[in-house]
């Protein structure tokens, strides 16, 4: 580990290895940089990437940018909710996926958009969001696209 | 090398500071307070409060007191339109999202805003003098009143949304009789008030008005003499209670200490006929009117005039014997509550009390109710009376007229209407008008009288002649006979309270500004009652009503010290431990901000007990970060952090995790550098 | 033998750029990339070049194509693949504009270093390393170029000032934390022309002295941080990046710092402790970061597109930047024009062209036959501005007229079904989560504000409440610590200013004249189109649908929740609002 990498970094290593932040992580951090834990955890609750929790295997960011609320990005977010029972920030009761609402992916001529494990899905409807998790449900049996 | 010094003008003050010095502390220099929250002496400028902007001529944005450094030849206003503006809202919006209560709802609701809290803290405690000593800082009867207040402190009392209130009232009562029990009764310490000391005053009229209005000036050092028209002071304590409810002697203890303050009792005084109103004014330096309401209120219907139709209060005060008679209150209040039971206890054969609505829209307190059920009383509702049957010139019965309830008026209650034709006959020997009373003008004329015929008194109680010179000694005015008319005794001492505050302000040349003024109260609806743990209210044991009807023995015993402090330790502390020296609410009174204007969503929030001896309630939190930076700056630990981001922020240890804050020395910075009250260090 | 390249930007991959490669070579080709030409609305593009000239552009190609585009690229004939070519009408998409930042967006390949070189690539950074630091601030303010990520700040005016400040260690950082949601030009120049990005900030760096410098980069935009990585690589292996630039004896490194999802790190103070690894919560000015910056040393920050344009700047001179545009605004701007119009995509202009201009002449106007209502500009910190001012000029004085701004460039149009009431309720949401929570007016004022504008749109508005928000607004604009809070009521101002009968329909008549709020719209079935399937019956949440198979069904209207899923479920077009 570097010690010259912020604590913004080192956190972005953390969550890169395990998809989220640990508890323990945090101690580590903070013991390494020799700041407090309180600082870590500042600084991990205040940015919207940082997770505290274990996410789903899959993980959806769905854009709520401009141009997706124009198009109805809404109604793709009742569309996964209906097929996954799942809202911004949860997770599936299988552990399947995670959804997160983002502030834009900048897609917006494809809007409205969602990203699934880094690769964007365009100019969705509810349906067409709906057979794409259901796919990536069904394919391997949900442990990635 | 001399530090350059840099000269500005702040709110038309010139003022020269060295170079790099921040516009707050060159306010400060030049005498001018700019109102600070997330700003400590020491600490790097925050700008996060947005309360110390401030305008600068030719800058076209607001800047930040705290943190804008000085400029040669700065001219810097605080007050300006723009930036008060600012201001203001900065405290609308802090208000608004700080779910807390300066002020438990009972003082609040408490007209002369007794400090409940802190008296039935004193108990749970086990300090009954204190708790006696806390009430004798707002009016000198605490036994009296404790005794008979309807306690509107009760009614709002929290504890009541979790099953029912604390028995306020009795506690003070207990409080107030345990002290004297002990020898420890004593007047509130002085208070400093040059301006007063050595004013002549002349108080008339010695009721619970008259006495407080005397005690608070005495306490300020005034030379008092109260006059009163009737044998013994008290007034309608002593004259319109009946002794079962509050026993002479224990007014005559109360009144006692107020005598020996140094207070002149002048009594069998009446006005116009041993002196005139003027005539007093002329030989003071302050004249205070509280000669109260001693006249009942007539029923206006024909017969009332005939021999065995009486007053309430004029019986109440006379107590002629009633023995074989049969007997009429008219009237569902106190005072017909006190007449029945008294007319019960005076040998009536026969009680009826006559009701125009039903029992559940009597004012009487339900516990006067039921001890008078108890003793006999029988209660006639939705009845009215129409004519007093007349008999050789002496009341033979009542007609009444039946009535039913209608529309709601705009208090809400059913407004009771008659049944058309429809009247019934009660034979009886006494008919008690118990439905209200006024005041006496006889010998008042001189004043400027409101419509009702009560004394007109302003804002500040000041009461005037109607042919007012200049260079007269100030008239003032409170209790039953002003304004609004007869209420109940902590009313008229809310008024003479204020009254006696109204006179020092006005020997002092200040402005007097009455009530609580702006202060910020929880909302009830939105608190979760669920978590407290129910315990049933302690009530006093009383005498058995086949006892107590015989004689004018106190029917109630009292509370015992045990059942005190159960009792008080009930309280849920609603008031804040902090109000006296919140910064957030000093200001946003002197803002006169509108708290709940912009209420909405609050902050998450939890109350954090556990860790350290330093509570944090997040719920007064205005996220100022200062414990935070005190922590990591000063105390050098860091113990405590910002938690998530924007509305949601809140300030605590690392995840709540003991070991996380075991390094806490308590040092208690952060507990004095908080503004508001949301950090308290907990006794050990 | 024409050679193809498919466009493979972030847009271009979403449309499925990546499977048409796939495809491509699965047939036998041997297809390049490139990144995004901008019209997005035409993707997956695939270009054909023989040599340098594009012989045929082909648009909104599928994989199924990929077997008939590797035949016409072999033969050289064309007549297999013309049904895709792109039309003439769409031609004009990119003829109509002026690309400067965008030169080489979606014509070089992004991940090739020759590429750039051909393309004159790095030799701005030649002639600069033999010129005074104080010539190429000159040249710069003879351009007259501003800061392209909203505010508008005179660049020189910004370089010369770190290059003043005291201190030998300066750092440049490059905000590519393109937080504006609407806005993906940024993205756009990272992803297809990352060495113009790389060697604006060189000659940047070199004007004000800085040894190192940033690229602060969402980490929404992994395919940017990839491609920036790659040049950054290939750079510094050129010698033209890192110890002894070019040889010139100037040394400067750039390091990439992916952000972590804040958008108040856009504002330069909160990206600065961002960068330092804390909560990115401004701090106060002064000192500005040419001042103290970074690590409390003289800082510079520019956004991408700025640096985008240096080099073309240095090469073509000042006063060709500065013949373009108006008088307070210089050169070319690149918008972002989404929403509900025709032709959407990246759109690079002079300045001093009309908002008409770009939406009804390159954007092609509303799509679906509908009305234009509004163009929402400078996202979060904008505003929307209606068909009356559509002649505006695009100037960062005409548009600040108007109460929106220039921005960073997201250009969002919307028609007549968008409820302008929503759009603010849309924004403030956004500014109030996004909000840092330090100062009280943003973090309390923006939450109210939302609170305020959510029940207007669920039809509990009280009268006085659209007077409570423009007191709201005009105190948190006064009273806001950093731009974020600052600018976050012009949505609600703009609308309010342009759009107040929408406020009042809403208000005294629970009404939304746009039909967007759910909680004010009630919907009913056409009798004469229903077919009786019950389709909508079915989906009705709260079950306000009745009727019987093969006859027309009805919605209670009692029942009705306005949520719209029985419109969504109709096949026939029978279900309409109320």
């Amino acid at each position: 580990m570097n010690e010259n990498e912020s604590i913004v970094s080192l956190l972005q290593e953390v969550q890169a290895k395990n998809g989220y932040i640990p508890k323990d992580e945090i101690y580590r951090i903070a013991a390494e940089k020799g700041v407090s834990p309180a600082k870590v955890t500042g600084v991990a609750t205040f940015y919207s990437q940082f997770r505290l929790s274990k996410p789903g295997k899959n993980l959806i960011l769905l854009c709520k940018g401009t141009a997706c609320h124009v198009n109805s990005a809404d109604g793709i977010a009742a569309a996964l909710k209906e097929e996954l029972g799942i809202g911004g920030g949860e997770t599936s009761a299988d552990g399947l996926f995670t959804l997160e609402f983002v502030a834009c992916l900048g897609c917006c001529s494809l809007s409205p958009v969602m990203m699934i494990n880094g690769v964007a899905y365009g100019s969705l409807t509810p349906e067409k969001a709906k057979r794409i998790v259901r796919e990536i449900r069904d394919s391997n049996d949900g442990k990635g696209a | 090398m001399d530090t350059e010094l840099v000269t500005l003008q702040i709110d038309g003050k010139s003022v020269s500071v060295p170079a790099g010095t921040t516009v707050l502390a060159a306010a400060e220099k030049a005498g001018v307070e700019i109102p600070n929250l997330c700003f400590l002496k020491g600490l790097a400028p925050y700008g996060a409060c947005g309360v110390c902007v401030v305008e600068a001529e030719g800058c076209p944005k607001l800047l930040r007191a705290c943190a804008t450094q000085v400029r040669e030849g700065m001219v810097v206003n605080s007050k300006g339109e723009r930036a008060l503006k600012a201001r203001k809202l900065a405290f609308e919006l802090l208000m608004g999202d700080h779910d807390g209560d300066c002020l438990g709802p009972c003082k609040i609701e408490c007209p002369a805003h007794t400090d409940c809290q802190k008296y039935v803290g004193e108990i749970a405690e086990g300090r009954f003098s204190d708790a006696a000593a806390t009430v004798m800082e707002t009016f000198p009867l605490p036994a009296s009143i404790g005794r008979v207040c309807p306690h509107p402190c009760e009614r709002k009392c929290r504890r009541g949304k979790v099953e029912s209130p604390i028995s306020i009232a009795a506690l003070k009562a207990f409080a107030a009789d345990e002290t004297r029990r002990r020898g420890e009764a004593a007047p509130a310490p002085a208070v400093d008030e040059p301006a007063l000391a050595g004013k002549r005053v002349t108080i008339v009229g010695g009721g619970p008005a008259g006495l407080t209005c005397a005690y608070q000036l005495a306490r300020r050092g005034a030379k008092v003499k109260v006059v009163d028209q009737m044998p013994e002071m008290g007034g309608m304590l002593r004259y319109g209670i009946p002794e079962y409810r509050l026993p002479k002697a224990v007014l005559k203890a109360e009144t006692d200490l107020i005598a020996a303050m140094g207070v002149e009792f002048v009594n069998n005084f009446k006005i116009g006929r041993d002196a005139s109103l003027a005539d007093l004014r002329g030989d003071c330096d302050a004249l205070v009117v509280a000669n109260g309401a001693w006249r009942s209120s007539p029923m206006r219907i024909p017969g009332e005039d005939s021999e065995g139709v009486l007053g309430g209060i004029d019986f109440l005060r006379e107590k002629p014997r009633l023995d074989g008679r049969t007997v009429a209150v008219v009237g569902g209040g106190n005072t017909a509550m006190d007449a029945c039971r008294t007319a019960v206890r005076l040998g009536a054969k026969a009680v009826y009390v006559v009701y125009r609505r039903t029992r559940a829209e009597m004012p009487a307190e339900e516990v006067e109710i039921v001890e008078a059920e108890e003793e006999g009383v029988s209660f006639m509702f939705l009845r009215n009376p129409a004519e007093v049957a007349v008999a050789g010139g002496r009341v033979a019965g009542l007609k009444l007229q039946v009535m039913e309830l209608g529309e709601p008026d705009e208090k809400g209650r059913r407004r009771p209407v008659p049944v058309e034709g429809k009247f019934e006959d009660l034979e009886l020997d006494v008919v008690i008008m118990a439905i209200g009373q006024k005041n006496d003008p006889t010998g008042f004329e001189p004043l400027v009288a409101t419509e009702r015929g009560t004394i007109a008194a302003d804002r500040a109680y000041r009461a005037a002649f109607k042919d007012e010179a200049p260079g007269l000694a100030p008239v003032f005015a409170c209790g039953d006979a002003v304004n609004r008319g007869a209420g109940i005794a902590i009313q008229a001492i809310a008024q003479a309270k204020e009254t006696a505050e109204s006179i020092a302000a006005h020997f002092a040349g200040r402005a007097f500004e009455g009530g609580l003024g702006v202060i910020s109260a929880r909302d009830p609806e939105r608190i979760d009652f669920s978590a407290y743990e129910k315990k049933p209210r302690e009530s006093a044991a009383v005498r058995p009503a086949a006892e107590r009807r015989a004689d004018f023995g106190e029917v109630s015993k009292g509370l015992t010290a045990e059942q005190a402090m159960a009792e008080a330790s009930r309280c849920l502390k609603c008031g804040c431990h902090d109000y006296q020296d919140c910064k957030l609410i000093r200001y946003a009174k002197e803002l006169k901000t509108d708290v709940t204007r912009l209420r909405g969503e609050y902050h998450p929030a939890e109350l954090e007990t556990k860790l350290v001896s330093i509570e944090r309630n997040q719920r007064k939190c205005i996220a100022c970060n200062l414990c935070v930076r005190v922590c990591e700056e000063k105390a050098k630990k860091g113990l405590i952090g910002l938690v998530g981001r924007g509305f949601t922020t809140v300030i605590r240890p690392e995840f709540r995790d003991p070991s996380a804050v075991a390094d806490c020395a308590e040092c208690r910075m952060c507990v004095d550098a908080c503004p508001t009250g949301a950090l308290r260090l907990l006794a050990k | 033998m024409l050679r193809i390249v498919v466009g493979m930007g972030s847009c271009g991959v979403a449309a499925g750029a990546g499977r048409v490669k796939e495809a491509l070579e699965r047939a036998g080709a041997k297809p390049g990339i490139t990144g995004c030409v901008g019209a997005c609305y035409l993707e997956p593009i695939v270009d054909l070049y023989e040599g340098a000239e594009l012989k045929r552009r082909l648009v909104k190609v599928a994989p199924e194509d990929g077997p008939a585009i590797a035949a016409a690229a072999k033969s050289g004939d064309l007549a297999g693949v013309e049904k895709l070519a792109i039309s003439a009408e769409d031609e004009e998409f990119l003829s109509r504009q002026t690309r400067i930042a965008l030169r080489h967006c979606g014509v070089i390949d992004p991940e090739s270093l020759d590429a750039y070189r051909a393309a004159d690539g790095y030799k701005a950074l030649e002639k600069v390393l033999g010129m005074t630091p104080e010539a190429v601030i000159e040249e710069i303010k003879v351009s007259g170029l501003a800061g392209r990520g909203g505010a508008g700040f005179p660049t020189w005016f910004k370089w010369n000032a770190a290059r003043n400040a005291k201190g030998d260690e300066k750092y440049l950082i490059c905000n590519a934390d393109e937080g504006d949601p609407g806005a993906f030009m940024d993205r756009a120049v990272i992803e297809s022309d990352p060495h113009s990005l790389i060697e604006g900030m060189l000659i940047a760096a070199y004007a004000i002295g800085a040894k190192e410098a940033f690229v602060y980069v969402r980490a929404e935009y992994p395919l940017a941080i990839v491609r920036l990585e790659k040049a950054l690589g290939d750079a510094r292996a050129a010698g033209i990046l890192g110890q002894n630039v070019l040889g010139s004896g100037f040394s400067c490194d750039i390091r990439i710092k992916a952000g972590a999802g804040a958008f108040v790190c856009g504002e330069e103070t909160a990206l600065i402790e961002s960068l330092e690894g804390s909560r990115g919560m401004p701090r106060l000015k002064p000192p500005f970061p040419a001042e103290k910056g970074y690590l409390n040393k003289p800082s510079n920050i520019n956004n991408v597109e700025t640096f985008a344009n240096v080099a073309w700047i240095i090469l073509n001179g000042g006063a060709k930047f500065a013949a373009m545009g108006t008088e307070n605004s210089k050169g070319t701007k690149v918008f972002a024009l989404t929403g509900k119009i025709r032709r959407g995509g990246l759109v690079e202009i002079p300045m001093g062209l009309t908002l008409r201009e770009v939406i009804f002449g390159i954007g092609g106007g509303i799509r679906d036959g509908k009305r234009f209502k509004a163009v929402q500009m400078g996202g979060p910190s904008g505003g929307c501005i209606p068909e009356s001012l559509l002649d505006t000029r695009i100037d960062y004085r005409e548009l600040g007229a108007t109460g929106a701004i220039m921005g960073s460039g997201g250009m969002v149009v919307m028609d007549e079904t968008t409820c302008m009431v929503n759009m603010a309720k849309f924004f403030l949401d956004f500014t109030a989560r996004e909000s840092c929570g330090k100062c009280v007016h943003c973090r309390i004022g923006t939450r109210r504000l939302h609170e305020i504008l959510t029940r207007i749109t669920e039809g509990r508005g009280k009268e006085g409440d659209v007077e409570l928000l423009e007191e709201l607004c005009r105190g948190i604009k006064d009273g806001a610590l950093c731009g974020l809070g600052q600018t976050a009521p012009n949505p609600v101002l703009t609308t309010i200013r342009y759009f107040r009968d929408e406020y009042d329909a809403h208000i005294r008549e629970r009404r939304c004249p746009a039909g967007e709020c759910a909680a004010l719209r009630k919907f009913k079935i056409d009798p004469a189109k229903c077919k009786g399937c019950g389709a909508c019956a079915r989906k009705c949440p709260v079950k306000a649908i009745a009727g019987e198979p093969k006859k027309p069904y009805a919605i209670d209207p009692a029942k009705c929740i306005g949520c719209g899923s029985c419109e969504a479920a109709c096949r026939f077009g029978a279900v309409a609002k109320a």
